[in-house]
């Protein structure tokens, strides 16, 4: 997708991806060599950090919004350790992640409430532990009253006490 | 010496088998495993990390508490729970601890020190135990079979915050490999990520298996290797069960065995490979057969 300058730009877009963790982003002098290493290279429309951050940079709200080449990160972290200016991309690209969940909460991964549900992202009680002789599950999947606690916990999370009926709590 | 298995969320739940091959080639070498009662999600990048980075921390801080509270530090095999735990304590003990007890863990009646660590896997085989261990335990060995290694991206980056290896160049799970007796030879695509973690398949399946193909290609046209070895269940899935898709899709005509590490350790120290090896979509009985038929 083309930028378009005549967009409407917002000026406090780098200052809230910063503050969402994306604070070595304007070390970035957009070399490239997050692109060049990055796995997802090959896709028709790959993530480039480094597009990304000259998108903050520009302001483009309305197109960083609908950017969801963030959450095809491979989390290889391959581009965070060849940056040569420090830049963190891969920080940045969670950072994105989180601005974007901010400001749409449709980005809320599903598996947040998988966690809360029942502390995995899956049923980890697979019925083939008995076959192979493997002991009980010792998790919060097996155990309720740390489960609670553990859910207890999770309240007290901003993400979790503002999407509250993501999780089935109920207010007051 | 005792360790506090984490056991992620995907092992358990989809390759109970590598958890049997991690427990019994442990206790082979003398581990006692200590289950971390009340432990949960890592949790992966792509859920809390992804949302709300303090709630990442307290998820991760909460983990710590668990295997502290049993004087254990934690070894791993999934890379990413490897890395966001990592991630966590290194976040936590760089200046968010304090934070996260008061204002999470202390509501919970819990706490995190910034004592217990966590170890990959195979950082523990290779740095704790030591190969000339590993290679003592073994009844069988793989002489004469030929193992590419997979290395996990979350084990060796970002390698400031959690390597234990030369990050361009890992040794480790070669050299762990080699132990048990096979050949372990290069290719061009030998350090390529597998393509499987995070939401590359996820957003775009094509791309994933076409960058997974590149890989494989290159490691079936140059060494033509028997079998390949991970340790991540991230790596194991998806390089077994990619493969068998692209067979479908006509996309690759060959096959070639995935195993986990500590599957291969276990099956060379005697254990029974219906028990710690059972679950493939790749076939891998061919490679079993061999190495038992080269007793020690």
């Amino acid at each position: 997708m083309p930028i378009n300058l005549k967009e409407e730009r917002d000026p406090e877009l780098v200052k809230q991806i910063v503050e969402v963790g994306g604070e070595d982003l304007l070390k970035c002098y957009q070399c490239g060599t997050c692109v060049a290493d990055c796995p997802t290279g090959i896709a028709d429309e790959p993530l480039s950090v480094k597009r990304l951050i000259h998108i903050a940079k520009l302001g483009l709200a309305e197109v960083l919004i609908e950017d969801e080449s963030p959450w095809m990160c491979v989390t290889c972290t391959g581009c965070e350790e060849r940056c040569p200016r420090e830049a963190r991309p891969f920080e940045i690209v969670l950072a994105i992640r989180r601005w974007q969940c901010l400001e749409d909460e449709t980005y809320i991964p599903q598996a947040l409430t998988e966690i809360y549900e029942r502390g995995h992202t899956q049923n980890v009680v697979n019925p083939m532990r008995e076959e192979l002789d493997l002991p009980e599950i010792k998790t919060v999947a097996t155990r309720e009253d740390l489960l609670e606690k553990f859910r207890q916990l999770l309240r007290e999370t901003r993400v979790v006490k503002e999407h509250g009926y993501m999780f089935g709590i109920m207010e007051g | 010496m005792k360790i506090g298995l984490f056991l992620g969320c995907n092992m358990p739940a989809l390759r109970p088998d590598v958890e049997k091959g991690i427990r019994v080639s442990l206790a082979s070498l003398g581990v006692e495993i200590v289950d971390l009662e009340g432990a949960a999600c890592c949790p992966a990048y792509g859920t809390f990390w992804s949302a709300d980075e303090e709630a990442a921390l307290a998820v991760g801080a909460w983990n710590y508490s668990i295997a502290e509270k049993m004087g254990v530090d934690m070894v791993v095999q999934c890379g990413s729970c490897y890395s966001t735990l990592k991630m966590s304590r290194h976040k936590l003990i760089n200046g968010k601890l304090q934070e996260i007890n008061e204002k999470y863990l202390s509501k919970v009646g819990a706490k995190y020190e910034g004592k217990s660590d966590t170890k990959h896997i195979t950082d523990f085989l290779y740095n704790t135990i030591g190969v000339d261990k590993i290679k003592s335990s073994l009844k069988y060995t793989m002489k004469g079979l030929k193992a590419v290694v997979q290395v996990p991206c979350h084990t060796i980056r970002p390698s400031k915050i959690l390597g234990f290896d030369d990050p361009e160049n890992p040794q480790v799970l070669k050299e762990l490999t080699r132990a048990l007796g096979a050949e372990v030879p290069t290719f061009t695509r030998d350090k390529q990520c597998c393509g499987g973690a995070g939401g590359y398949a996820r957003h775009n399946r094509g791309a994933a298996l076409e960058f997974l193909k590149l890989k494989l290609d290159s490691m079936k046209e140059e060494v033509d290797p028997d079998c390949i070895v991970v340790s991540c269940i991230t790596c194991l899935m998806w390089m077994d069960e990619a493969q068998e898709e692209m067979r479908k899709l006509g996309m690759i005509d060959y096959s070639i065995p995935v195993f986990d590490y500590n599957q291969l350790l276990a099956i060379c120290q005697g254990h029974d490979p219906q028990k710690v090896a059972r679950i493939a979509a790749t076939p891998r009985d061919e490679v079993i057969a061999k190495i038992l038929e080269n007793k020690v």
